[in-house]
């Protein structure tokens, strides 16, 4: 704690409270250290913003963010914590997680239930990660301003000449009597400092030499770039700034974006594997896909878009890409990712021929699409109306009829045909589409059956016929959609940061002090790093004006040693 | 500079406060809600087979029993005459029993629900929305809705028999005030 303090120093300046070294002419005023150890030049030892005699409620919340050794703290606490949620999975990297608790016991066992029920399955939006973050922020925000004003003040109003103290406690001191006439020597000496690219301001027989005082400014940019990289991470949170969701198509298949108002549809999907030459031997005899493309448009939506009751989605054309991997599919900062394929052979649509069985004939094509199938078709002169669909015919354990699953694996359809010479009720047949030897059995029997109830006269088959009239999907591919608005901001941030960073690292805040009193010569000379290149700097600089010195002789703290 | 030096601490600390404060809320809000006992039922709007639309809102002030099923799924095909039945029993009563159909061509419900003899209202979801909306994880899944539009029970999986249908019925009319 800070305790009550006479702060006038005894060149006349006020200092404010907790200043180390006297504002004005450098003399210590906190005299805690061993007396001839270099001096403490951190901040240039100004004061702290928030240091105050009586601190009221402000000033304590104040100075809890304003404490590096805080900001440390929560930086610990925060690695610790992110460190944890990468024990097992986090439950967002999970596409279809409906009950993640049951997920973790049985994946992970008792270890994972616990870690589950404890939230750290969602480690980083919980609620203590988020506020460590917050808080993180905070601080780098308070601690930043509460060193970076008082350090501005005091750089840009420095004084020239320097108490003894503060010049002969710097980490580079000379200390010597000058053969030469003060002030001729002090011009020529500020002339090879200037031929270093310093900085020179003389006043009488003090000088003060100083260069790359930018490099100072370097943390806090640093801290600025950081802010802006917080601040877009916790805007990913709005709503409209990040998406990331998953959609799976069959060649031919329209979806929506879940949570958009896009549509997207898989025009074609490609996969091209590495021929056997192509590969190295342990490689030889596998499939190694050398390219996956799903030729995609985008579609915004207009009208309907949610709609359940029977009207279809109004969709204008916005965008069409051939997504590769590395190359989305991309609109208005929504970008559509090739994600993963699967083999998954699908039709989409057949153009079968009514084939009657007794002339030999046969009528049509007509068209049947798998998806959404019209209730009626015209082959010939005869007439089909679709009595019944399943996706993926099946048989339930009562014998009837039935679809599997949802999915067109293996579709069948009911027809009721009418026309010319049959009955005003017509005759019903069942018709797979797949051309597989087991549904052609399947659909014989059944259409047997069907005629042996009367149903039909078995006049009729259907028939495809040449193979381009089947249009079918191999592929299903699945795309990532992600929308991800604080991206940039995410980079200028980090782009920032590194300015600040480089300014900070690669280039040292130096300073030379001298004066000379009855041709005694006392210089001090600081610099924020890289103490090796002052000293050599500072030697050449004397050698060069007629004082012998080697760079190693001008070490301080060699010298108390 | 030094008089402004408060006013500034402080809105740098309401700032602080206010973003982080967002950014915390929000980690509370981003679970998604599982629909359970005690929930408001979540609002639709459907055709039934004819094509007519009904939403949620027009079932309430009775009690309504909303069973989601689809033709590929055995127990929902089992437990269908005995919904039948159960509505035969409770119409008169008040009792709405509703069926929503997992998003199958219309021409496959009809043909089944006629096949079965399945007479009660039933209507058709479209692309698994609202389905997802009620956090479906098992078919067939029943819902019991109180007239005032809160679910009072689930039940997940089937076949139920008449008398479970009936027991969770008779909860509903005990808490529901009759019309």
């Amino acid at each position: 704690m800070l305790q009550f303090q006479n702060t006038k120093c005894e060149c006349g300046h006020q200092n404010p409270t907790g200043t180390v070294l006297c504002e004005s002419c450098g003399k210590p005023l906190v005299e805690d250290l061993p007396l001839d150890s270099p001096l403490e030049m951190r901040y240039d030892g100004v004061a702290r913003r928030s240091q105050k005699a009586n601190p009221d409620l402000l000033d304590r919340v104040w100075n809890f963010f304003s404490s590096v050794k805080i900001a440390v703290w929560l930086i610990v606490i925060t690695l610790i914590g992110a460190s944890v949620g990468t024990i097992f999975p986090q439950e967002d990297t999970f596409i279809n997680l409906d009950d993640p608790a049951q997920y973790y016991k049985d994946t992970y066992g008792t270890w994972g239930y616990i870690y589950q029920s404890l939230g750290l399955a969602r480690t980083y939006e919980s609620w203590w990660f988020v506020g460590l973050l917050a808080m993180i922020g905070t601080s780098l925000v308070i601690c930043s301003l509460d060193r970076v004003l008082p350090l501005y003040r005091a750089l840009s109003k420095q004084q020239i000449r320097k108490h003894h103290a503060f010049l002969t406690r710097q980490q580079t001191v000379y200390i010597g009597q000058l053969e030469q006439e003060p002030a001729a020597w002090t011009s020529s000496f500020a002339n090879q400092l200037r031929r270093k690219r310093y900085r020179v301001t003389a006043e009488d027989t003090a000088l003060l030499a100083e260069k790359n005082r930018f490099s100072r400014w370097g943390p806090y940019i640093n801290h600025i770039g950081l802010i802006i990289f917080l601040l877009a991470v916790l805007a990913r949170g709005i709503p409209s700034w990040h998406l990331d969701e998953y959609v799976s198509m069959d060649e031919g298949q329209t979806k929506q974006i879940p949570n958009t108002n896009y549509f997207v549809k898989n025009d074609k999907f490609t996969v091209e594997f590495y021929k056997d030459e192509e590969l190295p031997p342990e490689l030889k005899g596998t499939n190694r896909a050398k390219l996956y493309r799903t030729e995609a448009t985008l579609y915004e939506c207009t009208a309907n878009c949610n709609d359940t009751t029977g009207k279809d989605p109004v969709l204008k054309e916005v965008a069409q890409h051939d997504i590769e991997v590395n190359s989305p599919l991309s609109y208005h900062g929504l970008d559509l990712y090739q994600y993963n394929y699967e083999p998954q052979a699908r039709l989409i649509s057949v153009r079968p021929m009514l084939v009657d069985s007794r002339t030999g004939k046969s009528y049509g094509p007509f068209d049947l699409p798998m998806n959404d199938p019209p209730l009626t078709y015209e082959a010939g002169p005869y007439t089909l109306k679709l009595s019944n669909v399943f996706p993926d015919f099946g048989l339930d354990d009562q014998n009837r009829p039935m679809t599997k699953t949802r999915d067109p694996n293996n579709p069948a359809f009911v027809f009721i045909v009418t026309g010319p010479g049959l009955s005003e009720d017509g005759e019903m047949y069942i018709y797979f589409p797949l051309p597989s030897g087991d549904d052609k059995t399947i659909q014989n029997q059944i259409n047997q059956s069907l005629q042996k109830a009367g149903s039909n006269s078995g006049r009729f088959t259907f028939e495809v016929g040449k193979m381009e009239n089947v249009s079918f999907s191999q592929y299903t591919t699945f795309l990532n959609v992600r929308v991800d608005r604080a991206m940039p901001f995410i980079w200028v941030g980090a782009g920032i940061s590194m300015i600040g960073l480089i300014m900070g690292f690669y280039w040292q805040h130096r300073r030379i002090w001298l004066r000379i009193e009855d041709g005694k010569l006392t210089l001090g000379a600081h610099t924020n790093k890289n103490t090796y290149g002052i000293r050599a700097e500072l030697a050449a600089a004397l050698n060069k004006t007629g004082v012998a010195v080697e760079p190693k002789a001008l070490d301080n703290r060699r010298n108390t040693r | 500079m030094k008089k402004h030096r408060k006013p500034i601490q402080y809105l740098i600390l309401a700032f602080a406060v206010l973003i982080g404060g967002y950014a915390i809320g929000r980690s509370f809000f981003t679970t998604q809600s599982v629909l359970k006992a005690g929930s408001e039922a979540p609002a639709f709007e459907l055709a039934d087979l004819s094509g007519q639309t009904h939403d949620l809102d027009s079932y309430k002030g009775k009690p309504l029993v909303l069973n989601f099923w689809g033709t590929f799924c055995p127990p929902c095909r089992d437990e269908m005459p005995a919904l039948q039945k159960e509505y035969d029993k409770w119409k008169d009563q008040g009792l709405q029993l509703v069926g929503i159909n997992l998003s199958e061509d219309r021409i496959s419900v009809q043909q089944f629900a006629a096949s079965v003899g399945a007479r009660f209202p039933i209507l058709l979801d479209r692309n698994k929305i609202t389905e997802k909306r009620y956090g479906l994880k098992e078919y067939p899944t029943t819902f019991f809705i109180s007239s005032d539009g809160h679910i009072q029970e689930i039940a997940i999986g089937g076949p139920m028999s008449e008398e479970d249908i009936d027991s969770h019925i008779k909860r509903l009319f005990e808490t529901s005030p009759k019309s």
